[in-house]
């Protein structure tokens, strides 16, 4: 037996799904993106008429222009932190409650299956990966009752009778093998 | 169908990774801002000039080079906070991709008919309900399959019998599976 001690460590890998975490990094982009975008138009507005009206007062206390836009500056990255975040925020909520919903919906398939339905549809969220995962999961159940269903019927035209020994015995070892085959 | 979390197997996603996540989504943002106002710091600290004119005509002359720097300085704040949490995305959402592109591993291999091992996750992963629903119906379908193996097994011993009782009894051993067979629909 091999000593567990000795063994390498196992290689920590970061699956990069991109039909699940594309979507969302693409959404975070566009959060950012847009807050930025609203960011420079209003601060930019605001700095031309704040310079313009320092410039025309023509009691120059200050020592930059930093001095004259700091109030209005630190106003406006204090919003952007806040919209982006709070846009940001919803945005992980948005994902978290798709995730749950559509894996929730594939958990609860499976455990219907367990109870031996499958037939009854996974109906995962219709967000794309959920879906598609949804979607191979009924398949493989959809699979798994068409193997069951071809058994049983195989093993009832068996049972009723009226074969011949020889085809009796062909048979009902080709529907042993194809019983192991279940779930192998 | 009931929602998994109140089964009692543990939620899908737990609350302390939703709060991590916003944590580090807060800490990204924050380090953003940071940057995108250390650069307009930076670009609107220089000292004015001394005199009335000096600073009257700085004053005027500042708007036209205003936008650029304030689109300079956007654009870097964007793209190192998409690089940033683009990154982090990937870094934490792998916790529920790295699963999901686990199972659909495991689907797809039980689709080929390929011996099936238990499913199980990394530690720190999420949806881990998952990985025990998938195991709990691979399960039903194994326990189902070696009860109808040893029905027809049980069957075959009585063919050392006579040819006649070991018939009736295979018959009997199919119909007892096509009877079990019957509950899944």
């Amino acid at each position: 037996m091999r000593n567990p001690s000795t063994q390498p460590p196992r290689a920590r890998i970061r699956y990069v799904n991109p039909r699940f975490q594309g979507p969302a990094v693409l959404a975070f982009a566009a959060v950012i993106a847009i807050g930025g975008a609203i960011f420079w138009k209003l601060v930019d507005g605001e700095f031309q008429v704040a310079f313009r009206q320092a410039a025309i007062r023509g009691h120059y206390t200050f020592d930059s222009a930093y001095d004259i836009v700091r109030d209005i500056l630190a106003w406006r990255l204090a919003e952007l932190f806040a919209g982006v975040f709070l846009a940001g925020s919803i945005l992980v909520l948005l994902l978290v409650a798709a995730a749950r919903h559509g894996i929730g919906k594939a958990v609860d398939s499976l455990r219907a299956s367990a109870d031996r339905d499958l037939s009854t549809p996974t109906g995962a969220c219709p967000i794309g990966e959920f879906d598609r995962f949804g979607g191979k999961i009924d398949a493989a159940r959809s699979d798994t009752l068409a193997s069951v269903m071809r058994i049983r019927s195989e093993a009832a035209a068996l049972a009723a009778g009226g074969i011949s020994p020889a085809e009796f015995g062909l048979r009902w070892d080709e529907l042993k093998q194809r019983i192991r085959r279940i779930a192998p | 169908m009931s929602v998994p979390e109140a089964q009692g197997d543990g939620p899908l996603i737990h609350r302390r990774y939703v709060f991590g996540l916003l944590l580090r989504l807060c800490v990204t943002f924050a380090a953003g801002v940071g940057i995108l106002f250390a650069i307009l710091f930076f670009a609107l600290s220089r000292p004015l000039p001394g005199d009335y004119a000096g600073v009257f005509h700085a004053l005027r002359n500042l708007s036209p080079f205003l936008r650029p720097i304030l689109a300079i300085s956007v654009l870097v704040y964007a793209l190192l906070a998409c690089g940033s949490t683009s990154a982090l995305s990937v870094y934490i959402l792998h916790k529920v991709a790295g699963p999901l592109y686990r199972m659909d591993l495991v689907l797809d291999q039980y689709r080929a008919d390929t011996p099936t091992r238990t499913v199980s996750f990394r530690n720190g992963d999420q949806i881990q309900p998952l990985a025990q629903a998938f195991n709990l119906w691979i399960g039903t379908l194994r326990r189902d399959r070696q009860r109808w193996l040893a029905t027809m097994n049980d069957a075959e011993r009585h063919c050392l019998q006579d040819e006649t009782t070991c018939r009736a009894e295979r018959e009997e051993a199919l119909r007892k599976i096509t009877e079990d067979m019957a509950r899944y629909r």
